[in-house]
C-alpha cells in the first residue's frame, strides 16, 4: 500500500462519517430512519437506485469478465438494465402509491394480514441475507487485494463503516454514500475510458479490430459462447436478472424516499441513463484491459479477473489512477452493503416487530430502537457469515437472490395489482412456492452438488440441471399463486378497487 | 386463524368510520370514499385504459425481444457474423436493447405526464383536489 492510497481512503472514509454525522441530527424518526423523511428529489434518487445497484461486482467483476471473455463477460449488462423497465413499468409506482417502508406493506394495503407480511419479510431477508454475503465475501476479498489487508480484518472494517452509517444516519446517510459512491464511480469510469478510446485512437472499428486479435480467444472473443456453453442455463440466468430487480427489497426500499409516484418515475429515469451508460463504459474497461495489460497477468492476479480494471488504471494512468481507482471500488463496497443493511433492518423491526409482534401500534420511540437493534443485528449476522463463508464460491449467491426476488416477489407484487381475484391464501402460496422453489432447487443444483471434487460445497451428481433455477421457479411463484387463490373461497373486490384506485392516481395515501 | 375478507372488509370500514368521525385527527376528508365508485367511473376507466393500451404491448415487446435475443444467442450462430468492419451483429443488437430501454423510458415518461393529468381530473371529479390534503 502506498500513501496515495492511505491517503484517498482516508478522505472517503473521512466524507463519509461527515455526512453520517449531519444525516444523524436529521434522523429522528422512524421516517427519517427508514426513508430520509421521504424527500429525495428525483435526480438525487436517481443516483443512489444506481449507487445502491452497481456492486463492486459490476464494476470489477463485469470489467474483468469483459477482459477474459469478451461478449459473455458483457451479456449480464443487458439484462441488469433492460430490468429497469419492468421496474419502471410495474412496480416502481404502485410500490411508491401503496408502501410505506417496505415490500410487505404495499402487499398489505390490499390483504391486511399477517401471514401475507411475515411471508413478504421471510422473502426479503433471505435475498438480503443472500446478496450481503456475497458483497461482503467479494468485498473481503478485493479489499485483501487493493489495500493488503488480511481477509478477516478487510471484512470487519467494511462491516463496521457499514453500521456506523446505518445505525447513526439511517436513510439519508445512506442515500448520501451512494450518491457519491455513483458520482466517484462515473468519474473513475470516465477517466479510464477516455485513457482507453485514446490509446485506440478514439476509433471504436479500430478497437474491435484490435481486439479480434489481442486475446487468446481470438475472433471468438467479439462472439458469444466463450463462457457460457449451456443455453437453456443462460437463458435461465439471464430471465431471473431481467425480472428480479424488481423485487430486490433493497431497491424497491429506495421508491420510499421520495415524495410521489411522479418523482419514483423520474429517480427511474436518471438510473436508467446512469447505470446503462456506465455499462456501456465497461466494455472499455474490459477492452481495455485485455489489450493493455493482458489476460495472464489479470489471471494471475485474481482467477476471476477482479483486478482487471485496477490493473489497467496502473497500466493507462499510474500509481495515482490505480489508488483512486481503488478508492472507488472500496466507496462501491460500502453503499451497497450500507442499502443491504437498511432493507433487511426494515423487514425486521418494521414488518416481523412492528406491525406483526407490536401490531402496527409502537411509539415513536419504540420503532427508531427497532430499527436500530434490528439494523446491527443484521448486520453483525452477515459479518459472521461472511467469515465463515470466505473459502465459499459466492458468484452464485447474487444471481440466486435476484431468483427468489423473481420467483417470490414479483408475482406476488403482479398479482396484488392487477388481478382482482387474488386473495390472501394466493399471496402466501405465491411468495412461499417461489421462494421455496427456487432455494430447493438450486441446493441440488450444479453449484452446490458437483460431479468435481472441491468445484461445489458437495461432491455428487446434481440432481437439477441448470445452475440457476428461474426458468422454473418463476412460473411455480406465478402458478402458486394462482392456484393458491383458486382453493380459497376468499375474495376481496373492494379491497382491489381501493388498491387499483390508490395505486393509479397516487391519491389516498395513508388510508 | 385466517380472518375471512367479509370480517377484514368490516373491520377496515369501522376503522374507517371511526376515522372520519374525528377527522382533525387524521387531518383527512370528512368522508370516506368509494373506491368501487370510483373503479366504475368513467374518467378512471379511461384511465385504465389509456395506461394499459400502452404499457401492455412495449412489456411484451420489450420482453419479447429481449428473450428472442438470449435465444438467438445461445441456440444459433446467427449473430457473429460481422457487420461493420470487425462489429459482429451481435453487439449491434446488444447495443440495440440499450437503445430500446432508453427510448422506451423516454416515450413513456411523456406519457406518463398525460396519465398524471389523467388522474388529477378523476380525483377532482370525486372532490379529492390536493392529494396532500387526504392522508
Amino acid at each position: 500500500m502506498n500513501a496515495t492510497v492511505i491517503i484517498i481512503f482516508l478522505f472517503i472514509v473521512l466524507m463519509t462519517l461527515v455526512i453520517t454525522y449531519y444525516a444523524a441530527k436529521r434522523t429522528n424518526s422512524a421516517s427519517d430512519f427508514y426513508t430520509a423523511g421521504g424527500g429525495l428529489t428525483g435526480w438525487q434518487n436517481g443516483m443512489a437506485i444506481a449507487g445502491d445497484y452497481l456492486s463492486a461486482a459490476s464494476f470489477l467483476g463485469i470489467a474483468g469478465s469483459i477482459a477474459l471473455f469478451g461478449f459473455d463477460g458483457f451479456l449480464f449488462s443487458i439484462g441488469y438494465l433492460v430490468a429497469y423497465l419492468v421496474v419502471l413499468f410495474v412496480v416502481a409506482e404502485p410500490l411508491r402509491n401503496l408502501g410505506k417502508y417496505t415490500l410487505a406493506d404495499m402487499i398489505n394495503a390490499r390483504f391486511n394480514a399477517k401471514k401475507v407480511r411475515g411471508a413478504a419479510a421471510l422473502s426479503s431477508i433471505t435475498i438480503v441475507i443472500f446478496y450481503m454475503i456475497a458483497q461482503l465475501v467479494g468485498a473481503g476479498a478485493l479489499i485483501q487485494l487493493l489495500f493488503g489487508i488480511e481477509y478477516i480484518w478487510a471484512v470487519l472494517l467494511v462491516g463496521i463503516m457499514m453500521t456506523i452509517y446505518v445505525l447513526f444516519g439511517g436513510m439519508t446517510a445512506t442515500s448520501w454514500v451512494q450518491i457519491i459512491k455513483a458520482v466517484l464511480l462515473m468519474v473513475g469510469t470516465v477517466i479510464l475510458s477516455f485513457l482507453v478510446l485514446k490509446n485506440f485512437n478514439f476509433n471504436i472499428f479500430e478497437m474491435f479490430t484490435q481486439m479480434k486479435t489481442a486475446t487468446p480467444h481470438g475472433e471468438a472473443y467479439l462472439q458469444p459462447g466463450v463462457r457460457y456453453e449451456i443455453p437453456l442455463d443462460t437463458i435461465s440466468l439471464m430471465l431471473a436478472l431481467v425480472l428480479g430487480t424488481a423485487g430486490l427489497p433493497h431497491i424497491l426500499m429506495r421508491f420510499f424516499t421520495v415524495r410521489d409516484a411522479k418523482t419514483a418515475r423520474s429517480s427511474v429515469m436518471w438510473a436508467t441513463w446512469i447505470v446503462g451508460i456506465f455499462y456501456v463504459m465497461t466494455i472499455f474497461l474490459g477492452f481495455g484491459a485485455a489489450a493493455f495489460v493482458g489476460a495472464d497477468l489479470i489471471t494471475s492476479t485474481n482467477p476471476a479477473g477482479n483486478m482487471a480494471a485496477p490493473l489497467l488504471a496502473q497500466a493507462l494512468g499510474g500509481d495515482i489512477l490505480m489508488s483512486f481507482i481503488s478508492a472507488v471500488a472500496f466507496a462501491t463496497i460500502l453503499a451497497v452493503v450500507a442499502g443491504l443493511v437498511l432493507s433487511g433492518a426494515s423487514a425486521f423491526a418494521h414488518d416481523i416487530y412492528g406491525q406483526i409482534i407490536k401490531k402496527g401500534k409502537a411509539t415513536e420511540r419504540q420503532q427508531m430502537l427497532a430499527a436500530r437493534y434490528a439494523s446491527v443485528g443484521v448486520a453483525v449476522f452477515s459479518i459472521i457469515l461472511a467469515i465463515f463463508a470466505q473459502s465459499l464460491n459466492v458468484a452464485f449467491l447474487v444471481s440466486l437472490a435476484f431468483c427468489i426476488a423473481a420467483s417470490a416477489n414479483l408475482p406476488v407484487i403482479v398479482y396484488t395489482i392487477f388481478w382482482k381475484k387474488f386473495n390472501t391464501t394466493g399471496a402466501i402460496s405465491a411468495i412461499l412456492t417461489g421462494l421455496i422453489s427456487a432455494l430447493v432447487l438450486v441446493s441440488v443444483s450444479p453449484s452446490v452438488i458437483s460431479p468435481e471434487a472441491g468445484a461445489a460445497i458437495f461432491t455428487g451428481n446434481p440432481l437439477f440441471p441448470l445452475t440457476n433455477p428461474a426458468i422454473v421457479s418463476i412460473p411455480l411463484g406465478f402458478i402458486g399463486g394462482f392456484v393458491g387463490t383458486l382453493l380459497s373461497k376468499e375474495v376481496n373486490a373492494k379491497q382491489f378497487a381501493e388498491v387499483k384506485v390508490r395505486a393509479n392516481t397516487g391519491g389516498f395515501k395513508q388510508l | 386463524m385466517a380472518r375471512t375478507a367479509e370480517e377484514l372488509a368490516l373491520e377496515k370500514a369501522a376503522q374507517r368510520e371511526q376515522a372520519s368521525k374525528n377527522p382533525q385527527d387524521r387531518g383527512g376528508p370528512l368522508h370516506v370514499p368509494d373506491f368501487e365508485e370510483i373503479e366504475r367511473s368513467e374518467s378512471f376507466k379511461d384511465l385504465m385504459k389509456k395506461k394499459k393500451q400502452f404499457l401492455i404491448p412495449t412489456t411484451i415487446l420489450f420482453l419479447g425481444l429481449y428473450l428472442l435475443f438470449n435465444v438467438v444467442i445461445s441456440y444459433t450462430n446467427w449473430l457473429d457474423a460481422p457487420f461493420v468492419g470487425d462489429i459482429p451483429w451481435v453487439w449491434v443488437f446488444a447495443f440495440g436493447l440499450f437503445a430500446m430501454t432508453w427510448i422506451l423510458v423516454t416515450v413513456y415518461m411523456k406519457r406518463a405526464a398525460k396519465f398524471d393529468q389523467m388522474a388529477e381530473e378523476t380525483l377532482k371529479e370525486f372532490g379529492y383536489e390536493d392529494k396532500e390534503d387526504i392522508r
